[in-house]
């Protein structure tokens, strides 16, 4: 079956390179909102998360996946803050159309 | 790739001079369909192939009672059976030599013999014995699966290429499965009739919850690496839907969800429910296989962990309770599966969960290993801002508490 891309990549917000400031690691960040965040990440930035490698299984038959890297979201938040990355205005998302 | 493009026939969006006989759909293009800015649905063919990975058939201890089983799975018939040792085993269920169903025969030590002249077949797929014959005749072979029988399910994998399972490509260990503190399995099971996808596309599927399962999500993620995808999902009660505790009863007051496909078919659901007075820790299983491309069974097993508010017998009858309600859960999404059109180009907003990023995790389980693509496997995530849906939903709720005071007001 075709790969397709999620229409809103192609219609709204751009993912974007950023590195994570603990370690390094290069990922590709999405906000469509404060609150909502896509990472994309590659073999190099998996290996290079410290916490990931730190992180030992968590309890229950679901514990071994990691669930999320705490110095990259305090990395994202900070992008947003200084601009790096780039949210779209809530206003002018309610009032389109 | 026979794209198909198929125009959504609801009455206005059909312009001047068409004519409205159309019954079901037709194969037109965009273009045909004339109208332009119309969103059109698109949709290729249902996969032929069928997914690589583990498959849970059920509980083992069904297949364990002296007789051969038939289950209709990937596109086949299969003849499940116990032989002598114990092991359970799977094989294709038409006997070479004449065609017979060996599902319809008899289990006779360690092999599985048929119903028409007796052929003995074993778990390995060989012909092991014709007692009218002095000899088995070369490529006395069936195609047999790899079994595996753990925390009392059982489960085969599947590959079209017909290698073994990867050592590192396994389904986890459920501790509570095998343990006295936990409730046996509460199993249920449904035949299904659309492909697959469909039930897989729920681990994404944030909104759904509300709209289908009447609960109330407030929190929401996902997470894709390997052949793993994962969601974490918070939820709180629905008091509109379910009435308020009897006096002296515990209420429930949300619940925590840690649910991870293993596999393109398998999921285990960590589901933990918060009453006012106490946790009860429970795990879900949702697992499917496919009986062809176009249906498939469902499963739901759950188990609950015994405490001192729930001790044995109360938590046995509270398995029962949430074995229903998920039963009543999987026909909530049947009435939608039943009536809806498969769709390869969703128009999503952004309070979606990532549903063509998982679409992109479950196609590594449909190509060969040598095709999978690193952005089929790398780790993605995705963390859904459930502001607008927490605010929306919660004047829903109020809004329907309302309507009811006022009913009950007026008889």
């Amino acid at each position: 079956m075709t790969i397709r891309t999620d229409n809103r990549l192609l219609d709204g917000a751009p993912m974007q390179a950023l590195s994570c400031r603990q370690c390094g690691a290069t990922v590709g960040v999405r906000k469509a909102s404060w609150h909502q965040t896509s990472i994309q990440w590659d073999t190099e930035s998996v290996n290079a998360c410290l916490e990931r490698r730190a992180a030992g299984p968590g309890g229950g038959p679901n514990g071994a996946a990691f669930t999320g890297c705490a110095a990259l979201s305090d990395s994202i938040r900070q992008a947003v803050l200084d601009g790096a990355v780039t949210v779209p205005d809530a206003w002018t998302e309610d009032t389109d159309q | 790739m026979g794209l198909t493009v198929r125009p959504r026939f609801t009455a206005p969006t059909l312009t001047n001079g068409d004519k409205c006989v159309l019954k079901g759909w037709i194969d037109v293009t965009a273009g045909e369909a004339g109208n332009d800015g119309v969103r059109a649905i698109e949709a290729e063919a249902v996969p032929t192939r069928f997914a690589r990975g583990w498959h849970c058939l059920g509980l083992s201890k069904t297949f364990k009672d002296g007789e051969p089983h038939t289950v209709n799975a990937f596109g086949q018939k299969l003849v499940i059976f116990q032989s002598g040792d114990g092991r359970l085993n799977v094989l294709d269920a038409y006997c070479r030599h004449m065609g017979a169903d060996l599902s319809q025969g008899t289990i006779k030590g360690d092999e599985i013999a048929c119903p028409f002249h007796d052929w003995r077949w074993g778990g390995d797929g060989r012909c092991k014995k014709i007692p009218y014959s002095r000899r088995v005749p070369l490529r006395a072979r069936t195609s047999a699966w790899t079994t595996m029988d753990q925390d009392g399910m059982l489960f085969v994998w599947n590959d079209p290429e017909g290698n073994p399972p990867p050592p590192d490509v396994t389904i986890p260990r459920i501790e509570g499965a095998t343990s006295d503190e936990w409730t046996d399995w509460v199993w249920k099971e449904i035949v299904v009739n659309t492909n697959c996808r469909e039930v897989v596309d729920n681990v994404v599927d944030m909104a759904h919850f509300f709209y289908v399962h009447y609960s109330f999500p407030t929190y929401f993620k996902n997470i894709f690496e390997g052949p793993v995808a994962t969601q974490i999902m918070k939820g709180m009660g629905r008091p509109d839907m379910r009435p308020p505790a009897k006096d002296g009863e515990p209420q429930m007051r949300g619940n925590t969800s840690i649910a991870s496909y293993h596999g393109p078919s398998f999921m285990i659901d960590d589901l933990t429910y918060h009453y006012d007075n106490m946790d009860l820790h429970s795990v879900l299983i949702n697992a499917h296989y496919p009986i062809d491309a176009n249906s498939f069974v469902l499963h739901s097993g759950i188990i609950v962990r015994r405490s001192d508010q729930l001790p044995a017998g109360a938590a046995e009858v509270m398995a029962g309770k949430l074995g229903d309600f998920i039963l009543r859960g999987f026909d909530q999404d049947v009435q939608i599966w039943k009536h809806k059109t498969r769709i390869d180009n969703p128009l999503l907003c952004e309070e979606d969960g990532p549903v063509y990023q998982l679409r992109r995790w479950y196609e590594q389980f449909y190509v060969d290993v040598a095709d999978v693509r690193p952005e089929m496997v790398e780790r993605f995530e995705f963390e859904l801002d459930t502001t607008r849906p927490i605010e929306v939903w919660q004047q829903e709720v109020e809004a329907n508490l309302a309507r009811r005071a006022a009913e009950s007001r007026t008889p």
